[in-house]
């Protein structure tokens, strides 16, 4: 027989606030989270709850209620986290675990609850050490998935136990909602009258069948054990790291390639055959000096190209200064992304762009990825705003770029340069610039540009002007209208 | 445009000595052609036009190497008239040794077929030797872009470039060297092409034979 331990989590946002030392818990205090557009409260404090809020409320009505009401938008990804951490505490208790996600866990217990002195004291254990650890917790054992997880939910007590065999007699007071049925089959069943699993169980199935459908029979079936329902274990993630530790300490260059070459044979070939990459790479050597330098590398794309992670580990290897030697290494791969494999010999516009991407990885690894970069547009009417610059490493989807409505420069001065008038004029007639002395042969403008209203410190109105001087340079002359000192400046320069 | 075609169909014969000339050069419009896999110099305030015609002639990532007080100025609203901005990569090195170094890597690389370097001072012997060399094993086009004095080089032809007043987008390009070849000045002028769909085309370049050498 079968014994699974469902362990329920119902304050997980909140116990992350107080494991944080979030003071907030102590007043009225909400997790809220964007459900169909609008923001609701998810969980409350005590405090909020004795107020008579309640979680589904929309933040709007809950602060009229409680206008002192403090809130924090759920964070999903640190949530899961922490579930994922008690997922492996868990494996103190069991060895085959399922993550319930949002906020439960499923444990296979099976042969297990004898080493903790039975059921009973195995879940008042756990309870205590989740309590222990400042996070509120329900459990509920059970012969099957769903009677433990309809005990924990739904039982008076927050540790409930049902003795193998008796899982019909323990499920038959609880609401019909602890089936885990949809939302509408619940509300279904509650207009006919139904309130109790109980009084489900004494109806004929194949009656539930035809009048509920098949969904609400086999979850009644899953339950009760009629039907298998095993506790399918997560399995951790791969971790593709390798490591070596040296009986003596090494600091010959040809050595050190020695082991990072074992190090990224093994590394490579692990995700090699996980159809991987890795887009950065760690290796820390630990010098018997000097302690641990971390030396990293990234790539374009995700590879794990044995030769490709060896060249470029060649420059920061020969950069680490070694005196009496290292002894201990360990690479790591990080950025884990699912690579496509593809036929190189077809395709040789994918070729072009795998080839594209080593030569940004092998100039970003030497110059720093922030140098390595291309340009994105911007929606903006300001010359210098029309553009942004992005690191060519990142992937991303192609742009498309929207012609100016005027003429730009090819060159844009970020920082307009001062002319020197030598015959004034609107726009100067003669001026020097730089070396040279240019006078005006037909000038365009002016284009008046202001900042965009939002923008309080983007500087003045500024005028533009596209003069095509007689020595053939073009020219993109800016001044600042109605400025007491009316100066001309160099903005940029044209084709 | 027919000569590609003649290379496609492989309709050699009387022609192989031309095609061989025509697969290894780019023209950017009759009689200026630049040959591949080699690295060329071009000087005067358009000497970036002349790199970017170039560049609108060939297919693939525009590799810009230069320190951030040279390339931080190009801007890409207006690049768009001759070029997709999306393949140019800006490289920025903080020394001249790092933009060498960076220029060797990319000309090296068979995906780049152009390679724009901007340098304060052209590149001397040894150094212009060696990204020749790294030219020739990527078989793009290196166009360095010198904005202060140029040095003897090992470099196949040098450019000075200069805007013309003629009107918009019309330079007086004059060839200063050449190791292989004749000297010349040429009054250029660029027409924008008529574009279908949103595809960047390279668009027409006349050539007049200009005086100004």
């Amino acid at each position: 027989m079968r014994r699974v331990l469902s362990i329920w989590l119902p304050q997980l946002p909140l116990d992350l606030r107080i494991r944080k030392g979030d003071l907030r818990v102590s007043a009225p205090f909400a997790i809220i989270s964007e459900i169909n557009n609008a923001w609701r409260l998810t969980h409350l404090s005590d405090a909020a709850e004795s107020v008579g809020l309640s979680s589904g409320l929309s933040l709007p009505d809950a602060r009229a209620i409680c206008p002192d009401l403090l809130t924090h938008p759920s964070n999903q990804a640190r949530e899961a986290a922490l579930l994922r951490a008690l997922w492996r505490w868990a494996d103190s208790l069991s060895p085959w675990i399922a993550l319930d996600a949002p906020d439960g866990l499923f444990l296979d217990i099976t042969g297990c609850a004898h080493l903790f002195g039975g059921e009973a004291n195995m879940a008042a254990y756990a309870h205590e050490r989740l309590s222990d650890m400042q996070i509120t917790s329900r459990l509920g054992i059970a012969d099957t998935k769903g009677a433990a997880w309809a005990l924990a939910r739904f039982s008076s007590n927050e540790v409930k136990v049902a003795l193998p065999g008796q899982t019909s007699e323990a499920l038959s007071a609880l609401p019909l909602e602890a089936l885990r049925l949809p939302q509408k089959l619940s509300s279904d069943l509650r207009r006919t009258g139904l309130k109790t699993i109980g009084q489900l169980m004494e109806i004929k199935s194949a009656e539930l069948a035809r009048r509920f459908g098949l969904a609400l029979t086999q979850a009644l079936s899953a339950a009760l054990g009629h039907e298998p329902d095993p506790v399918s274990p997560k399995a951790a993630d791969p971790i593709y790291a390798a490591r070596m530790t040296l009986p003596d300490p090494i600091g010959l260059k040809g050595d050190l390639l020695g082991v990072l070459e074992q190090l990224t044979a093994s590394v490579c070939r692990r995700l090699a055959k996980d159809v991987k990459g890795a887009r950065r790479y760690y290796l820390t050597v630990r010098c018997v000096d000097t302690g641990d330098h971390l030396l990293h590398i990234g790539f374009a794309r995700p590879t794990h190209e044995h030769r490709a992670v060896m060249q470029q580990f060649t420059k920061p290897l020969d950069e680490l200064k070694i005196e009496f030697g290292a002894d201990w290494f360990r690479l790591e791969a990080a950025h884990i992304e699912p690579i496509q494999p593809f036929q190189i010999s077809l395709d040789q516009h994918k070729q072009a762009e795998v080839d594209t991407s080593k030569i940004i990885s092998t100039l970003g690894n030497r110059l720093g990825f922030d140098r390595v970069r291309q340009f994105m547009p911007m929606q903006s009417h300001l010359p210098e705003r029309e553009f942004v610059y992005v690191e060519a490493m990142d992937q991303r989807e192609p742009v498309s770029w929207t012609a100016a409505p005027r003429k730009r420069p090819i060159r844009l001065f970020k920082r307009p340069e001062r002319l020197v008038t030598l015959e004034a004029g609107r726009p100067p007639k003669r001026f020097q610039w730089r070396r040279g002395v240019y006078s005006t042969h037909v000038a365009k403008g002016p284009e008046r540009l202001t900042a965009e209203w939002w923008q309080t410190d983007m500087g003045a109105v500024r005028d533009y002007w596209h003069v095509q001087t007689t020595e053939g340079l073009r020219l993109w002359l800016m001044t600042y209208p109605g400025s007491k000192e009316p100066g001309w400046y160099i903005a940029g320069k044209f084709s | 445009m027919s000569v590609v075609q003649i290379i496609n169909r492989r309709d050699v014969g009387t022609l192989a000595s031309f095609t061989l000339q025509a697969r290894n050069e780019l023209c950017l419009a009759d009689p200026v052609r630049l040959a591949k896999g080699r690295v060329h110099e071009a000087t005067g305030d358009s000497s970036d036009m002349f790199a970017i015609l170039t560049a609108s002639r060939l297919s693939g990532p525009i590799i810009w190497i230069g320190l951030t007080r040279n390339i931080g100025s190009l801007a890409p609203t207006a690049l768009q008239d001759f070029i997709d901005p999306a393949r140019v990569i800006l490289t920025e090195g903080i020394s001249r040794s790092e933009v060498l170094w960076a220029a060797e890597q990319a000309l090296r690389a068979t995906c780049a077929e152009c390679v724009v370097v901007e340098m304060s001072s052209g590149p001397n012997l040894r150094e212009s030797r060696r990204l020749q060399i790294a030219a020739e094993e990527g078989g793009g086009v290196g166009i360095i872009l010198i904005h202060g004095r140029a040095h003897t080089s090992a470099c196949e032809t040098r450019w000075q470039c200069n805007a013309s007043n003629a009107g918009e987008n019309s330079w007086v390009w004059a060839l200063t060297k050449n190791r292989k070849g004749e000297l010349g000045a040429w009054q250029a002028r660029w027409i924008k092409p008529k574009t279908s769909g949103g595809a960047y085309e390279a668009g027409v370049i006349h050539l007049a034979a200009a005086t100004a050498a």
